[in-house]
């Protein structure tokens, strides 16, 4: 761009009728070339606020919290009723199998027979299993050895 | 509206609010500060938002006129805001510390310039934003933006000549 356009451009631009496009080849214009001293406040002019407007905020916006508690309080509530439900499932089915196990035998006089079978086989298998600690006994032998009780 | 399409609809305007209100709080913090306040405000009014075509105009409007409220409320209060920002990252290294030097004076300039001339600068020489944008954020008349416009320009020039006058002596 010859040098009388821009000086028009200039006077322009100090009155402020600058347009945006003007002033986009201005900016151009002072970018690429080595300009005269008297021209040198407007090529510092236009290096500023090329350099001011890539500036950045650093910190990152924050949104309040209240609005993403809001998020998670109805995931909460969907979890509370699947874990309600849920429990009221697994709890109900082993009692319905215990009162048909226990419906099994009516009659008084067998259910006597039968649980004092159980019991019995019962107490048979736990003196078994007692036998076999009779080797325990070792122990209080060595053990009376030396600690004496008078 | 949800809370993501709201900052989609905010993210590309957030760094234009914070130098906004850089520039009229001169502050780092007291700027990210204010940029969070009146996103949290449009959040607050995302209802209105939706009737608003020009989303950008209103959010800097928000932020100049949040950023004015605070420096009268600092006025009032005898505080003065300060800061401690000087530092320079973009600009490269052949261009050197003289460079960086003019930048900080530009700066140190515009802060003192009033708070009018201050926002239609920001909003057009650093932003470049066309006239009818920058009438609806400041609800300024043309004329009057063109006139403080061409008053911060001139003005920014008169310092840097008087500037390079006294410091490089010619004979």
């Amino acid at each position: 761009m010859e040098s009388q356009k821009i000086k028009e451009l200039l006077e322009k631009y100090d009155a402020g009728e600058t347009s945006l496009t003007d002033e986009k080849a201005l900016r151009e214009y002072f970018q690429n070339n080595e300009v005269t001293d008297n021209l040198k406040t407007y090529q510092l002019l236009f290096a500023y606020s090329e350099k001011t407007g890539a500036q950045k905020m650093e910190r990152e916006v924050e949104m309040p919290a209240s609005k993403q508690g809001n998020r998670y309080l109805w995931t909460a509530i969907a979890a509370s009723i699947i874990l309600v439900v849920g429990l009221f499932f697994f709890q109900n089915k082993p009692m319905e199998m215990n009162q048909s196990d226990l419906g099994t035998i009516q009659d008084k006089e067998e259910a006597l027979q039968k649980s004092m079978e159980a019991l019995k086989m019962v107490s048979e298998l736990m003196n078994e299993g007692k036998e076999n600690l009779i080797y325990l006994k070792e122990f209080n032998n060595t053990k009376d050895k030396f600690i004496k009780t008078e | 509206m949800k809370q993501q399409a709201f900052l989609d609809k905010i993210n590309p305007v957030k760094d234009k609010m914070y130098r906004l209100a850089l520039r009229m709080l001169i502050s780092k913090e007291a700027a990210e500060d204010a940029t969070q306040e009146v996103i949290f405000k449009l959040w607050a009014r995302k209802d209105k938002i939706k009737d608003y075509t020009n989303v950008e105009a209103f959010a800097m409007t928000t932020t100049k006129n949040y950023c004015l409220d605070e420096l009268k409320a600092k006025k009032n209060n005898n505080l003065r805001i300060v800061h401690q920002n000087y530092e320079n990252n973009s600009i490269s290294l052949q261009k050197g510390l003289e460079v960086k030097d003019e930048m900080h004076w530009i700066e140190k300039i515009v802060s003192q310039l009033p708070e009018q001339q201050k926002i239609v600068f920001q909003l057009r020489d650093i932003e470049q934003l066309e006239f009818e944008e920058i009438i609806e954020i400041t609800k300024m008349k043309p004329t009057a933006i063109r006139v403080a416009l061409s008053r911060a320009r001139k003005k920014i020039r008169e310092s840097l000549t008087n500037k390079h006058n006294y410091g490089i002596t010619k004979n």
